[in-house]
């Protein structure tokens, strides 16, 4: 092969595409980390970093919410995939309307939201058309002191926030591996429902699920209206209110959270090595 | 009595009958083929069979016991899809011993049943290998030992060749009928190649807008079409319009020109009526001392295309053309194109049907 058609073939414009991509991406962290690196005057240093460890709020907020995510993953998973998959089996006639409402979060801003769930959960259940009231606010409702109404109601509003990028993970995957098909094929092997969701269904659709926990995962550890407004002690308030007191531990901290983020995704690609494969050989 | 009865089966959907009063009876161990056009009901009915849809009215039976209203999961059918739908997340051996799992089998037991199902598909040593690892081929044979593996009452197969390519399809398509006449298996096979239903099958159900046009033997359903729409959809057919000359002798009239044809076709009808003369173009040859009998026709060579085992020779006569087709062979002499000619056909060749012209 002549140096002249080794030229030519070089693809120019695919990676001047791509060089450009991860520039956008890439230089907004780096000076991220750039700037976290420099608390001490004129020197490099991780004293950004060993400050913002050092702090014990640091610690209870993101510990906090990082439980609150592992819920919302929960429950989220738990409402979803039996939609999702019920909707591709036997209801794809609503699909359309399934996906208008998962797009709901993106058009009503997370400010309506908090709102309206202070508004109808920090006030007894009211029968329509009448004034009688039913049971204690959801707001009201504790347990020593754990505020498990404010808590069930956060975890309510954070799968609401999340449903857009789960519901299409979990449906993109299912689309990938034809449940309705896979479904069929092992009914007529004697399966239950059962057998079916555990043995075939979720093991094929295990990386969109990922996925998916892990965008999950991402807002609500970041998340601040809704956690300011219900007045919890999450990270994503934290870190808000962080920087507008201290400069470098902020960005300290929002290069260690992209750093964890990274982790989740290199976890799944270590848990789900060859799953794109297998899923496409259908 | 039969082993698998479908009696007056019946599918309505919102707004179109897909299977209209289905009737058939099924032996132990025959293989039935449901040949038909895209929509003809033939995947419904199999699908009803299998238990993934509810006939509207009417009932299916295996072995006599009613199983209409079983859950697909309870009636014992395995079924070969035309995706093969095998499970991505298991290996070959896995997903042969699936069902086997389902029922509890011991460990030793599944595995000499996997083992031998591995052998009759010829897959021995991809037990270990992932779906995505296999050939289409491969992944199809595996649909089938998996679907077997159960001991089904009856296969059910959903154009299973179909996503395959022409050489996989003829090699597979014997390998499927050995298996079964080797496990002595009922079989329902649903195509809408008229080749694969004519090799594979001891007996085709002919179907056209959710009903059933005819059962037969390969050989009846080709050589015997009982309705316009069969003699149309199996196999090439010549179809013209024609007019009853003398029901008695079996004498028609096409554009002038006389056709003889046998006394059965000609039960019902009298001189005058409108008719549908079809001949398969296999039945034409050039006339010779030997074969000049019943219809001799004056013709002109209008076109020869070859098409590898059979050359299709276009011959106008009175102004229609018909295609009449000769075996190939090395030193055949073939006319020329403009050529003048005469052709002949055998009284039995002429099919005589009323109605609508084929399909």
């Amino acid at each position: 092969m002549s140096v002249a058609s080794r030229i030519r073939k070089f693809p120019f414009w695919s990676w001047l595409w791509f060089i450009l991509g991860a520039l956008y991406f890439i230089l907004p962290l780096y000076a991220t980390l750039d700037f976290s690196l420099r608390m001490e005057r004129g020197a490099i240093g991780f004293k950004a970093y060993r400050e913002a460890f050092a702090d014990l709020e640091f610690l209870e907020t993101f510990g906090y919410s990082t439980l609150l995510a592992v819920m919302t993953i929960i429950v989220s998973v738990t409402l979803i995939v039996p939609t999702a998959y019920w909707i591709r089996l036997r209801l794809p006639e609503a699909r359309r309307l399934v996906e208008f409402i998962t797009l709901l979060p993106f058009v009503v801003p997370a400010i309506i939201l908090v709102f309206g769930l202070i508004r109808v959960y920090s006030s007894p259940l009211e029968i329509p058309f009448t004034e009688i009231q039913i049971g204690t606010p959801l707001t009201m409702l504790n347990i020593g002191r754990f505020h498990l109404g404010t808590n069930i109601l956060i975890v309510a509003g954070y799968v609401v926030l999340a449903l857009p990028y789960m519901y299409r993970s979990v449906d993109t995957g299912m689309r990938t591996v034809d449940v309705r098909t896979l479904t069929e094929a092992a009914q007529s092997l004697g399966a239950s429902w059962y057998t079916i969701i555990v043995k075939v269904i979720l093991p094929n659709v295990r990386s969109a699920l990922l996925s998916g926990a892990l965008l999950t995962f991402a807002i609500v550890v970041g998340e601040v209206v809704l956690a300011s407004f219900l007045g919890i002690p999450a990270f994503g308030p934290y870190l808000f209110l962080l920087g507008q007191h201290r400069a470098y531990e902020p960005s300290a901290l929002t290069f260690t959270t992209f750093l964890i983020t990274w982790a989740a995704m290199g976890i799944i690609q270590l848990v789900t090595g060859g799953q794109g494969q297998t899923a496409g050989a259908h | 009595m039969s082993f698998l009865t479908l009696s007056n089966v019946s599918k309505r959907f919102t707004d179109f009958d897909a299977v209209k009063e289905f009737n058939l009876d099924v032996e132990k161990g025959e293989f039935v083929s449901f040949l038909g056009p895209s929509g003809c009901g033939k995947t419904t009915t199999l699908r009803m069979i299998a238990g993934f849809e509810s006939p509207t009215s009417g009932t299916i039976r295996i072995a006599g016991e009613d199983i209409t209203e079983r859950a697909p999961s309870q009636r014992n059918v395995g079924m070969v899809f035309q995706s093969y739908a095998l499970f991505p997340n298991m290996t070959v051996a896995q997903n042969i011993g699936f069902g086997l799992r389902i029922r509890k089998e011991s460990e030793d037991a599944l595995r000499e049943r996997v083992d031998e199902m591995l052998s009759i598909i010829h897959l021995e040593q991809k037990g270990n290998s992932y779906p995505y690892q296999l050939s289409g081929g491969q992944q199809q044979r595996v649909a089938l030992a998996r679907a077997l593996a159960i001991r089904p009452q009856v296969l059910l197969l959903d154009e299973p060749l179909s996503a395959l390519d022409a050489k996989i399809r003829l090699s597979l398509r014997a390998e499927i009928r050995a298996i079964q006449r080797q496990l002595g298996i009922t079989a329902i096979y649903v195509t809408h190649d008229q080749e694969e239903a004519l090799s594979i099958s001891d007996r085709i159900v002919v179907m056209s807008h959710g009903r059933i046009e005819q059962v037969g033997t390969p050989f009846q359903i080709y050589n015997f079409p009982e309705t316009n729409f069969v003699a149309g959809f199996v196999g090439t057919l010549n179809t013209v319009e024609a007019e009853v000359l003398d029901s008695k002798n079996g004498l028609l009239r096409m554009d002038g020109v006389q056709f003889k044809t046998s006394q059965e076709e000609m039960k019902g009808r009298s001189a005058g009526d409108r008719i549908r003369m079809s001949i398969r173009p296999e039945r034409f040859s050039f006339v010779t001392e030997q074969n000049r009998k019943d219809n001799v026709l004056d013709c002109i060579i209008e076109n020869i295309t070859f098409l590898g085992s059979v050359v299709r020779i276009q011959v106008k006569i009175a102004g229609v053309i018909f295609n009449m087709d000769t075996f190939n062979n090395p030193f055949l002499e073939l006319p020329k194109i403009g050529d003048k000619h005469q052709v002949t056909c055998s009284q039995e060749a002429v099919m005589v049907y009323s109605g609508e012209a084929s399909a």
